[in-house]
């Protein structure tokens, strides 16, 4: 074991020295959330630039503009009336209200006027602030019509009203169809530099041996086994450190809600790493050098992931490319999260995890099978 | 007591026997040399002494036990200086015999003892931070001698240690290759050089087809031939030289060409240096110089297998 330790000590020292590697390696995955985020454009909140042109110097004018800027999604600027038509065309501002001498009275009158809306952005814009102000000032030339003209009944019920406090419980409901897409392009990006990982890092064995530094380890006292065991072990501490930075910073920078225990989804995604191991040796085993690694390495990874669904939603496409994706262990790794985000039991899918662990189990007796027929100097493992 | 012994050793490649039912021993606190043309089986011997290949027949013993059965001993007491530079570019000179030497157990302040001085053994100790890449051709040669001997093996191979260096380099090699034994290291060394291995080896096997087909010292070795000699012609070219005419000359044993110059291995008892001057003369072959030489160790090699050491 400590034959293994130290060469896992000196893969990562070797790996981990190189910027690029580093950028590669760690930096890559989290490369998939920002484009995720671009794509659904994240939890982004619309302000609404709105003018306020105020020629009623009265209370309640006053009132209806603090109410204006206590809405969250309005920032209020005064203006002055001259400016109305330049701040509008140039886009400054979305909209002006213009609170017109006279608008107290004729709010005090139970009949508001004296108000308008100034947009070019049509009602989109408009309809948002219209709804609120119009809710305000309803509520106030009620209470005038309940005053019944009375001024002093009208100051009451007024001051109460803008004292009044309520006791009100809210509940926020996220979509969280939008978390499940960015989470699942996320993750679908996450596989794919995981399988390209898991190829440089296996690639790693043809790099040793064309270096014949491969030859010289094996007249020591490592065997080939263990120096494979090694390279795995390598790969997967590189991969769970993938997971874990992409799945922390999705969940806790980026507040994307993943929809399921941060627990399954790193155990499903450790369980695709093994996968991920196990068609890395495949390729190495297959191949006599990097660039034929390489070529079958892009041969199989970037159709795979493109059927399987790691960019785009399966759905999409037709359903006998479908058909194909179900024999990918990438596409069972996404259904399995899916699965998961959509609340079923982690016990209750059992036999999705049978299926991946089958994945992964058939790449790697078929990777022993070739390294154990390539057993010359020239193939050497 | 023997370092090294091999008994009945045989290995096939499918159809090809690559060595043949080999037997050899090579004794503690020998230099032993280990001199084959390409394709004769060297290496594959020397792999399967190393541990990197299995033999389909036979038994290697180091130090007295299977190296089969027991390999990480047999492993253990092996430090290989393969003919490929394996070493790794992106680890210092420092950090690469380390890297080795912990392979083979070593930790902790013994480690860092056991890489300090390999290194200074090669005379590296100066550039024990710098990157192979910086390296000249001889000092990586340097460099990967030190990553076989830092954990003190007990029987070095060393493969063609000298391949493509500058001479005051492979002087240097060859230096430590003595010290090495005087520190009481048995080595078993291959050469392309036949010079080197005259100069260095105690001893000397001589294989072809996979056999041995002479071992001894240099003296036995050349011993073999003693009633022969060698008369090297030089020629401006051999366009017109006919071999086999040559060979039928009285006592005419062998002949060999490099380049231009040809190697005549003739009998001593009979004087037939004018017959083979005139030969060249009526072949119109212009004659440069011409020495008679006492066989060396190359003369009992071509006469033994008929190919000259460098042949492909």
């Amino acid at each position: 074991m400590k034959d293994i330790l130290w060469l896992i000590q000196n893969t990562l020292r070797i790996t981990f020295r190189k910027k690029k590697n580093i950028i590669m390696y760690l930096c890559m995955p989290l490369v998939g959330i920002f484009i995720s985020l671009l794509v659904y454009g994240g939890d982004q909140k619309t302000i609404l630039h709105v003018g306020i042109v105020n020629q009623d110097q009265n209370k309640i004018t006053t009132d209806t503009i603090q109410f204006l800027k206590g809405l969250e999604n309005l920032e209020i600027t005064k203006i002055d009336e001259g400016h109305v038509q330049r701040k509008i065309s140039s886009g400054d501002l979305d909209s002006v209200i213009t609170f017109e001498k006279g608008y107290s009275d004729s709010v005090l009158a139970g009949e508001p006027g004296h108000i308008q809306l100034t947009s070019i952005k049509g009602a989109a814009i408009t309809a948002y602030v219209k709804s609120y102000l119009h809710q305000y000032i309803d509520n106030i030339a009620t209470i005038s019509y309940v005053a019944g003209g009375n001024r002093e009944i009208f100051e009451r019920m007024y001051q109460d009203f803008q004292h009044t406090e309520y006791n009100l419980v809210t509940h926020t409901l996220e979509d969280s169809s939008k978390n499940k897409f960015m989470t699942n392009q996320t993750i679908g990006f996450l596989i794919m530099i995981m399988l390209m990982s898991a190829g440089n890092m296996s690639e790693i064995i043809l790099l040793e041996k064309e270096n014949r530094t491969f030859f010289r380890l094996l007249s020591t006292p490592i065997n080939a086994r263990k120096y494979i065991l090694s390279n795995i072990i390598v790969n997967m501490i590189v991969m769970t450190i993938q997971v874990f930075i992409t799945l922390t910073i999705m969940k806790n920078v980026f507040h994307i809600g993943i929809n399921m225990s941060f627990g399954s989804a790193v155990f499903v995604m450790l369980l695709f790493s093994l996968i991920a191991v196990g068609i890395s040796l495949v390729i190495v085993s297959f191949s006599n050098s990097r660039s034929a690694a390489g070529a079958l390495q892009n041969l199989i990874i970037t159709p795979t992931v493109m059927l399987s669904g790691c960019f785009w939603p399966v759905e999409v496409m037709p359903k006998s490319l479908q058909k194909i994706a179900n024999f990918l262990p990438q596409r069972w790794t996404l259904d399995t999260l899916t699965k998961l985000q959509d609340g079923n039991e982690f016990s209750g899918l059992y036999l999705n995890f049978m299926i991946l662990f089958a994945f992964a189990a058939a790449f790697f007796l078929i990777a022993v099978y070739r390294f154990s027929r390539n057993n010359t100097t020239q193939n050497f493992v | 007591m023997n370092v090294l012994e091999i008994t009945n050793l045989t290995k096939k490649f499918a159809d090809f026997i690559a060595v043949d039912n080999m037997s050899l021993s090579v004794a503690e606190g020998e230099i032993f040399g280990f001199l084959g043309a390409n394709g004769a089986g060297k290496s594959t011997t020397i792999n399967m002494i190393a541990g990197l290949l299995r033999s389909n027949d036979g038994t290697i013993s180091i130090l007295g036990k299977n190296s089969a059965k027991q390999s990480r001993f047999a492993k253990m007491n092996i430090g290989m200086v393969p003919q490929d530079l394996a070493i790794y570019e992106d680890m210092t000179a420092y950090e690469n015999v380390k890297f080795f030497a912990g392979l083979y157990g070593l930790r902790g302040a013994e480690l860092n003892e056991r890489v300090e001085e390999a290194l200074e053994f090669v005379g590296l100790q100066d550039k024990h931070k710098s990157y192979p890449k910086s390296f000249s051709g001889g000092m990586k040669r340097r460099l990967n001698i030190a990553c076989a001997i830092a954990h003190r093996p007990k029987l070095i191979i060393m493969d063609e240690p000298t391949v493509g260096i500058d001479p005051q380099s492979r002087n240097y090699i060859l230096t430590s290759v003595r010290k090495l034994n005087e520190m009481g290291c048995t080595i078993i060394y291959t050469s392309h050089y036949m010079e080197e291995v005259e100069e260095i080896c105690s001893r000397i096997a001589i294989i072809d087809h996979g056999k041995i087909i002479a071992e001894g010292t240099k003296e036995q070795l050349k011993s073999i031939i003693t009633n022969t000699k060698d008369v090297w012609i030089e020629v401006k070219s051999i366009e017109n030289a006919n071999l086999e005419s040559i060979k039928e000359i009285n006592g005419v044993e062998a002949v060999f060409i490099d380049e231009n110059l040809i190697k005549i291995n003739s009998d001593t008892g009979v004087n037939n240096l004018n017959k083979i001057i005139e030969h060249f003369m009526s072949s119109g072959i212009e004659i440069r110089s011409l020495q008679e030489k006492a066989p060396n160790l190359e003369t009992v090699f071509l006469t033994l297998t008929g190919r000259n050491l460098r042949d492909q």
